[in-house]
């Protein structure tokens, strides 16, 4: 037990704290202990969990005391709108924590943050490299938070340059149990979109969404990393593949009367669950880091993603709760190819290695 | 069909009066000297015009197979329709269809004109029913071949027929592997990109797809920036140049923007300035040769005889042109003079003599920048010098 790596996972009693501690606590090797301020509605196996808030200042010897290694912060109310409250938890309580890192010694921080954080503007290139400025996050919602830490984040390693700070910057993520703009703009039953505009947009699956955390907290790669599944999808493909009808507006009408009916108290958040822009410019981002440094493959296609959660949504139109998906052909078929992918990336990455191996041999001879 | 009647003539004397009528004379005196036109002959042209067709089908849809044809089902689809005719005029059909079965249209001919039918309409179905499950693909830059497909044939009669677009020099523009056209620009509306995109997609052996950049003003607009990323264009950012051109593309850019495009009248064929060099980065750090290209024509397809700032900047435009239609007639307004078009593909200039670090010497980038502007100017002086007229070329 003593040689074991000590992970600290924030925000771990739901959402995706509670994912990545479910899935961490199978791999062999490794003590998971989940915080979060409030307690946990189901127990988790193989889960150390302690009721404490991130801005404790005793967390640092909490820390030192149980020898933590890494930790993965996911404390962050992503899905609530900015207020001075959920600014003092997202962005002060990631401030805080990171410092209380420093000084516990902890060696490696894992961060997810959001594409959104480039901001959909029309001078944006088609591909969007992670050393680009930062220009999202001008509305109301908590991607201004992220632009803060990212912010925060640059000096911090300034600060703390020994430190490996892992930053996972997720696509919109979509999947059957999980709440984001995204689910909520493809789930509602009108979803309008702005007429003529078509943007690329990029999705990840939310099992692939914990799979990149998961790896961030396996392997040391230091750094910012854009997340996405394969392949960018123009809005319209988007909308059809997850069986919705795109009802247009004129975008004009949408920008002006957007402020309008939610001073009036109409529920356009609701259609418009992110900014307009968003919906307007595009915002892809490059994945060559992911997939060459991180060494990362999204086992999820954007397709495959949009397919299942579609399915999903219209299976739940009729049977509420039990999400019975065993009569979807198309699950199945995406489910074969998915495999087969897998297990040719398996042997192409394991021929990597040999030639790697065979090369260095070859050095030495 | 103006012979048919000749032909079965004394077998349905009955037939069709009113055909028989009009129709005889003609037939009967240039059948026989244009084209001895037996039965049998007719026939074959015919069975051999709706063969190649079929090939034609197969070809596009190797796994398609027709619903199977049968003498019930294509007499049941004859019957069914029969219903919907007069009495008068079903009756003298049927008649008539009988009496050339048998000769003229044989099960043979029957099957192909079955196959291409049922072909043309399955297809069509499949089609709309794929784009609305969003069954197509489209590369990560948006590409969409089927949309380039929709709206070839327009571009194809702007290019054939209405500005009767010469070129010289595709030889020049590489097989595959990456290039860099570099081209002027004019005209008000980007047609010219339009236009040299064209000619390469139609008069290059290899049918090449050129990536444009276009200016940060198009994506605002509505429908203009779906339809370009579409056509597989993109913002002109050097980020996405320089990954086109590493994807081994030919992309083409116009490095005036809007100080060419928004030209005056009384300035045509004087180009301004060439951006900041940014082509000749991308041209630099993908060792991607350049190829001048020189559109003359394009300038007088709208006469612009002043710009409104005031105008512009209220719109939110780059520049707002005042032709003399433009914006009196309103859309009307929009329509581009048929003038001739010259495209000039010039030699390419080679970039693998200097080094990748030369994308770090501002000197040379801007010598190389003037040196292509240069090369363009006078492939325009050199076409403009044999033009005649602007209209006839």
């Amino acid at each position: 037990m003593e040689d074991n790596k000590v992970v600290l996972i924030t925000g771990a009693a739901d959402g995706w704290g509670a994912r990545l501690a479910a899935r961490l606590a199978e791999t062999p090797g490794l003590r998971v202990i989940g915080i979060d301020a409030k307690r946990p509605s189901e127990a988790h196996k193989g889960l150390d969990f302690v009721q404490a808030d991130v801005r404790n200042p005793l967390l640092v010897d909490f820390m030192k005391e149980e020898k933590v290694d890494t930790v993965c912060h996911l404390a962050f109310a992503e899905n609530e709108p900015h207020s001075e409250k959920t600014f003092d938890l997202n962005v002060m309580g990631t401030m805080k924590l990171a410092g209380a890192c420093a000084q516990a010694g902890v060696c490696k921080m894992v961060f997810k943050s959001s594409t959104a954080v480039y901001g959909a503007f029309p001078d944006n290139s088609a591909f969007l490299r992670e050393e680009l400025p930062l220009r999202g996050g001008q509305s109301a919602d908590s991607t201004r938070h992220l632009v803060e830490i990212e912010a925060f984040n640059n000096g911090f390693l300034r600060q703390a340059p020994e430190m490996c700070l892992t930053v996972l910057r997720c696509a919109s993520i979509v999947g059957p149990s999980i709440d984001t703009p995204m689910t909520r703009f493809l789930g509602s039953h009108v979803t309008p979109v702005l007429l003529g505009f078509d943007p690329m947009l990029q999705v990840l699956h939310e099992d692939d969404a914990v799979a990149a955390l998961a790896h961030a907290v396996e392997r040391d790669a230091p750094g910012v990393f854009n997340i996405a599944a394969d392949g960018a999808l123009p809005l319209s493909k988007v909308m059809s593949l997850a069986g919705k009808t795109a009802v247009p507006v004129v975008h004009l009408a949408a920008y002006w009367g957007n402020p309008f009916f939610r001073a009036l108290g109409w529920p356009v958040g609701h259609f418009w669950p992110m900014p307009l822009d968003y919906l307007r410019y595009p915002w892809v981002a490059d994945l060559t880091k992911m997939r060459e440094e991180l060494d990362f493959v999204p086992r999820y296609t954007a397709e495959e993603a949009l397919r299942e959660f579609a399915g999903r949504k219209r299976l739940e139109k009729y049977l509420p709760h039990s999400g019975d998906m065993a009569f979807d052909a198309e699950l199945l078929r995406d489910t074969i190819e998915r495999g087969r992918r897998q297990r040719k990336q398996q042997v192409t990455s394991l021929m990597k290695v040999t030639e790697e191996i065979a090369g260095e041999s070859w050095g030495e001879l | 069909m103006d012979a048919v009647p000749d032909d079965s003539a004394g077998e349905s004397a009955t037939v069709v009066t009113s055909s028989q009528s009009s129709a005889p004379e003609p037939p009967a005196s240039e059948a026989p000297a244009a084209e001895p036109s037996a039965p049998g002959d007719l026939d074959e042209q015919f069975n051999d015009e709706l063969g190649k067709m079929v090939e034609r089908v197969k070809k596009l849809a190797p796994d398609y197979v027709a619903p199977p044809f049968s003498v019930k089902g294509a007499q049941a689809a004859i019957s069914e329709n029969l219903d919907r005719l007069t009495p008068e005029f079903g009756r003298p059909l049927l008649v008539k269809l009988r009496s050339t079965a048998g000769d003229f249209l044989d099960a043979d001919t029957w099957r192909g004109v079955w196959y291409v039918v049922s072909y043309a309409a399955q297809s069509q179905a499949d089609f709309i029913k794929r784009r609305m499950s969003g069954d197509y693909a489209t590369d990560d830059w948006g590409f969409d071949r089927e949309f380039l497909d929709a709206v070839q044939p327009f571009l194809t009669f702007l290019y054939r027929t209405y500005w009767r677009v010469e070129i010289t020099g595709m030889e020049n523009v590489p097989e595959s592997g990456r290039g860099l056209l570099v081209s002027n620009h004019s005209g008000q509306l980007p047609w010219d990109g339009v236009m040299v995109a064209t000619a390469v997609y139609l008069e290059h052996p290899a049918q090449r797809l050129v990536r444009t950049l276009y200016a940060s003003w198009f994506p605002t607009v509505p429908f203009f920036s779906t339809a370009f990323v579409k056509l597989g264009q993109t913002l002109a950012t050097v980020d996405n140049g320089t990954r086109l051109l590493e994807e081994d593309q030919l992309v083409a850019v116009y490095p005036e923007g809007y100080k060419g495009v928004g030209k005056l009248f009384r300035e045509r064929y004087q180009l301004a300035r060439f951006g900041r060099g940014g082509f000749a980065k991308m041209a630099l750090a993908t060792q991607s040769p350049i190829i001048p290209v020189s559109v003359v024509g394009a300038e007088e397809t709208y006469i612009s005889l002043a710009k409104s700032r005031v105008v512009a900047s209220l719109l939110g435009f780059p520049f707002f042109p005042i032709t003399p239609t433009f914006p009196w007639l309103g859309p009307l307004g929009f329509i581009p003079i048929p003038t001739k078009w010259y495209i000039d593909f010039g030699e390419p200039i080679p970039m693998a003599e200097y080094g990748r670090d030369a994308l770090d010497h501002l000197v040379l980038v801007s010598q190389l920048t003037d040196e292509v502007r240069n090369v363009v100017q006078q492939m325009i002086h050199q076409r403009l010098a044999q033009r005649r007229s602007v209209l006839l070329g």
